[in-house]
């Protein structure tokens, strides 16, 4: 037990460094001089010479990756070149508004997901009606639907805001950046659900499509599980039907959906990027774009990288979650 | 034993349960009582609604069949027919502990057992005791494995003892012994027998096996197309038979006595369709059409730095002539499956060598005949796939008449072509795997464990129709089995194989009469039903009489 732990985590560190030595190539082959572009077009070669030196560039790329490598380790993900300013520092307040975002998507698409398997399951009268609701909200492009919803919850019924993070300015009253959780922690209820109010859109409208294919994986494990000779066995024993299917049958449909929620928070944390920029949300979507446009490879790189650990981190959570579902995993 | 409140009270109990599109009668008016501390048989073959009425009992018919239950069942003194779900539950959880056929699917995989053992009891010390009542050693160190890790007797012993937990006085035991190996089970029995002794409960025990209904019953039920039709002491049942159902069943039951010059006689006509010779014609073995000389085959198990090697075939040499047939019998885990994939030439051996002769390679018949053909192509459409690998441009109608001419030969009508393997019954499937191995006749037919999936008056039929093809067709025949008496049916020879080596090598019938090796030895004597044997084997003796006169 002990020993797969370890060993995933020493798998998802030889992960991450691969995707380090990914990016670092990947600004080496991208052709944009650091130096050049710190010092701008009309710099004399003196300067520029000056400059290549400051930054470290005449040295040869393995020294480089090594510096840059040592960097990363003290939270230096390099200097901008759109604001002159360390890339952390612009990351600092994106970063916590996706992951804020994100996590709210992704316990929506949870919730809604397991009600959906749960309902369809035990054969309630209305699940029809929900399943064709979440199907055709699944079968819409995510960038759509946030743009529909705006207009009738904003523009039509203006129940909801318009857009941004908080209606508080852009600084978190907490600790951990993220704006309901420091709202509570600071006690101050209004910021919190004015938080609320601003997440539950764009949350919504990226949780749907993961909601349903968690949704359906669950549907299927509780439907084998159901009817399986374990939960006969179960049955047998007298134990009540909701604790067949809490203990026998839930549990044993875990390893599946959980890889299934692997999979949808991957492609949930790219569907973002783009919802951020309709909603105007100050996250790394919003961060990105504006990079993209400035040819910033630092401040590009520093997403990737940012995105590429959330990423394996979360599925590294899987696994380990798959393991404390059904420990044969860790046997085998 | 008795009491004044019978512990099972069954009346006119008819069960309707829909399957696909179609309404089945599956029980049609039984009514059986089971006293305090007695064990009753309920023995019939597949469809005979045998394991419907132990799942009745404890009103646990899948919902998804939409189950129709008049009459009345009463477990002691309560009623379980037309009563609420939590009432019938209450009732189980207090009186009723249930031991299936399959303890790997039966228990929770992904549960230790000590947990699963706790769902069901107040605390640990008690789980403990439970798994030492049950015969299991060291219980302490078994609370943290998973099902996986265990034997399959261990495995039905939790099984067992998670039936015992709230001390019941009623176990429905459904086939609990039929997927566990002849020594295994033998010891299972023996512990069902020890818990009625130490606590006195009842047992209903549902089965196919005569032989294992004699050891263990007091009182027998013979259930037939959803009806008892012969019910009473179990010396009486099965040693005086009334009824032409069960004088079949006990007919086509094979045992050490059973006839082997001759097809097996089936009373109620499971043989028809085959034209079967009175006595089998010699055969004189040929040249050897498969040699394995020193064959080993070694696994190696685990990650690269601790690699561990599993010999499964630990240095096998044998020779089976043209025309032979020979059996290779042990438990599982024995490698007797291993050596027969290397025969296959489905795998390579390690060392030692696998020569089989002739042009055509072997052909295979697997246990489960259901899952081996493909579900979405007709008969046909499977014989002539087979055929036209091994006669490449074989024409449309010589083809068809080869597929008529081999399904008469299999005992199949030529209309069965036109359907799919869903369609057919159990016993028609397996005959429908048998014609896809001889279409083309191969020189060496592999069969593993081709009836024990099967009812006795299939698989009697099965070996007669083996018996038959291996004769018409020259093959030579290996045969896996772990069932010693029909290893020495069907093959002129028996290996007898435990840890990966042939411990026993010998003429069927003297393997079988006088074993030399102790493990032998061991397999011949844990064979269930010998009080069995002894009457039924005054009674075969009649019959040969009548048939020489």
């Amino acid at each position: 037990m002990i020993m797969f732990v370890i060993r995933r985590i020493a798998s998802m560190l030889a992960v991450l460094l691969a995707l380090t030595i990914a990016l670092f190539t990947l600004q080496e082959l991208s052709g944009v001089d650091p130096a050049r572009a710190y010092v701008g077009a009309n710099a004399s070669a003196e300067a520029l010479e000056r400059t290549r030196v400051q930054l470290g560039l005449d040295q040869p790329a393995i020294v480089r990756y090594f510096d840059y490598l040592g960097g990363l380790l003290h939270g230096d993900l390099q200097n901008s070149l759109r604001t002159r300013t360390p890339v952390a520092d612009g990351l600092s307040t994106a970063f916590p508004a996706t992951i804020e975002l994100a996590l709210w998507a992704l316990g929506l698409a949870l919730v809604l997901g397991s009600i959906f398997a749960v309902l369809t399951v035990v054969r309630w009268k209305g699940a029809g009606v929900v399943r064709v609701v979440l199907l055709s909200g699944a079968s819409a492009p995510t960038f759509l639907l946030t743009m529909l919803g705006l207009l009738f919850f904003y523009g039509q019924l203006g129940l909801l805001p318009s857009g941004g993070r908080s209606s508080y300015g852009s600084t978190s009253p907490g600790p951990t950046g993220l704006f309901v959780l420091d709202g509570l922690l600071a006690g101050r209820v209004d910021v919190a659900t004015d938080a609320i109010w601003h997440l539950i859109l764009p949350a919504a409208c990226v949780a749907i499509s993961p909601a349903v294919a968690i949704g359906r994986v669950l549907v299927d494990g509780l439907r084998i599980n159901l009817v399986s000779d374990h939960a006969r066995t179960a049955r047998a024993a007298g134990m009540p039907e909701g604790l067949v299917m809490l203990r026998h049958a839930v549990r044993n449909s875990l390893g599946a959906t959980l890889s299934m929620i692997g999979i949808q928070a991957g492609l949930l944390l790219g569907g973002l990027v783009v919802v951020e920029k309709i909603v105007s949300w100050p996250g790394v979507g919003s961060y990105l774009d504006k990079s993209v446009q400035a040819s910033d490879f630092p401040g590009i790189a520093g997403v990737a990288l940012l995105l590429g650990v959330t990423y394996v981190v979360l599925n590294t959570l899987v696994d380990l979650l798959q393991v404390a579902a059904d420990r044969r995993i860790a046997l085998s | 034993m008795s009491s004044p409140v019978p512990v099972v009270e069954v009346e006119d109990l008819r069960v309707t349960l829909r399957r696909g599109q179609a309404e089945v009668e599956a029980v049609r008016g039984v009514s059986l009582t089971v006293g305090r501390g007695e064990i009753v048989g309920i023995v019939g073959e597949s469809g005979s609604g045998k394991s419907v009425l132990g799942l009745s009992l404890m009103a646990l018919l899948p919902a998804a069949a939409r189950p129709v239950v008049t009459g009345r069942i009463r477990i002691l003194g309560t009623d379980m027919v037309g009563t609420t779900a939590t009432a019938d539950r209450l009732v189980r959880k207090k009186h009723i502990g249930a031991v299936f056929q399959d303890p790997m699917t039966s228990l929770d995989p992904t549960m230790t057992i000590g947990n699963q053992l706790a769902e069901v009891t107040s605390n640990r010390r008690e789980v403990v005791r439970l798994l030492t009542d049950v015969g299991i050693a060291d219980p302490e160190t078994r609370l943290g494995a998973f099902p996986h890790q265990l034997s399959g007797g261990l495995r039905q012993r939790v099984m067992i003892a998670l039936s015992l937990a709230r001390n019941p006085s009623l176990i429905i035991a459904d086939e609990p012994t039929t997927a566990l190996d002849v020594t295994v089970q033998a010891q299972i029995l023996q512990l069902l027998l020890d818990l009625r002794e130490s606590r006195g409960c009842s047992v209903v025990f549902v089965t196919h096996d005569l032989g294992v209904a004699a050891q263990i019953c007091d009182r027998i039920a013979v259930m037939y197309q959803g009806r008892i039709v012969e019910s009473g002491d179990v010396d009486t049942v099965l040693g005086r038979p009334e009824h032409d159902y069960t004088k079949g069943l006990l007919a086509s039951r094979i045992d050490l006595t059973t006839p082997r010059d001759r097809p097996i006689l089936s009373a109620h006509g499971a043989g028809s369709g085959d034209a079967l010779p009175a006595v089998w014609p010699a055969v004189v073995p040929g040249a050897p059409a498969v040699t394995i000389a020193d064959a080993r085959r070694t696994f190696s198990t685990g990650p690269f730095w601790k690699r561990r090697q599993l010999e499964a075939v630990r240095g096998v040499t044998l020779e089976i002539g043209q025309g032979e047939s020979m059996a290779l019998v042990g438990e599982s885990g024995c490698g007797k499956s291993t050596l027969l994939r290397l025969v296959a030439g489905l795998d390579t051996p390690t060392s030692g060598s696998v020569t089989v002769a002739g042009d055509t390679g072997p052909q295979m018949i697997f246990q489960d005949a259901g899952s081996s053909l493909t579900p979405w192509l007709t008969v046909g459409e499977l014989l002539g796939e087979r055929l036209s690998a091994a006669v490449p441009g074989i024409r449309k109608p010589e083809a068809d008449r080869r597929i008529a001419e081999t399904l008469e030969r299999v005992g199949l009508p030529a209309e069965v072509s036109r359907v799919k393997g869903a369609s057919l019954s159990g016993g028609q499937r397996q005959r429908v795997a048998i014609a896809r191995a001889v279409i083309v006749p191969p020189t060496v037919l592999l069969c593993d464990e081709p009836t024990s999936a099967l009812d006795v008056s299939l698989a009697a039929t099965v070996l007669n129709l083996l018996g038959r093809l291996r004769r018409e067709l020259g093959m030579s025949v290996l045969f896996v089995t772990h069932d010693l008496a029909a290893a020495r049916i069907i093959a002129d020879r028996i290996a007898v194989m435990n840890h990966g080596r042939i411990v026993e090598l010998g003429d069927a019938e003297t393997v079988c009469a006088s074993p030399t090796n102790d493990y032998t030895a061991a397999l011949l004597s844990a064979i269930p039903g010998r009080e069995l044997r002894q009457s039924h084997a005054a009674e075969h003796g009649d019959h040969s009489e009548e048939r020489r006169a």
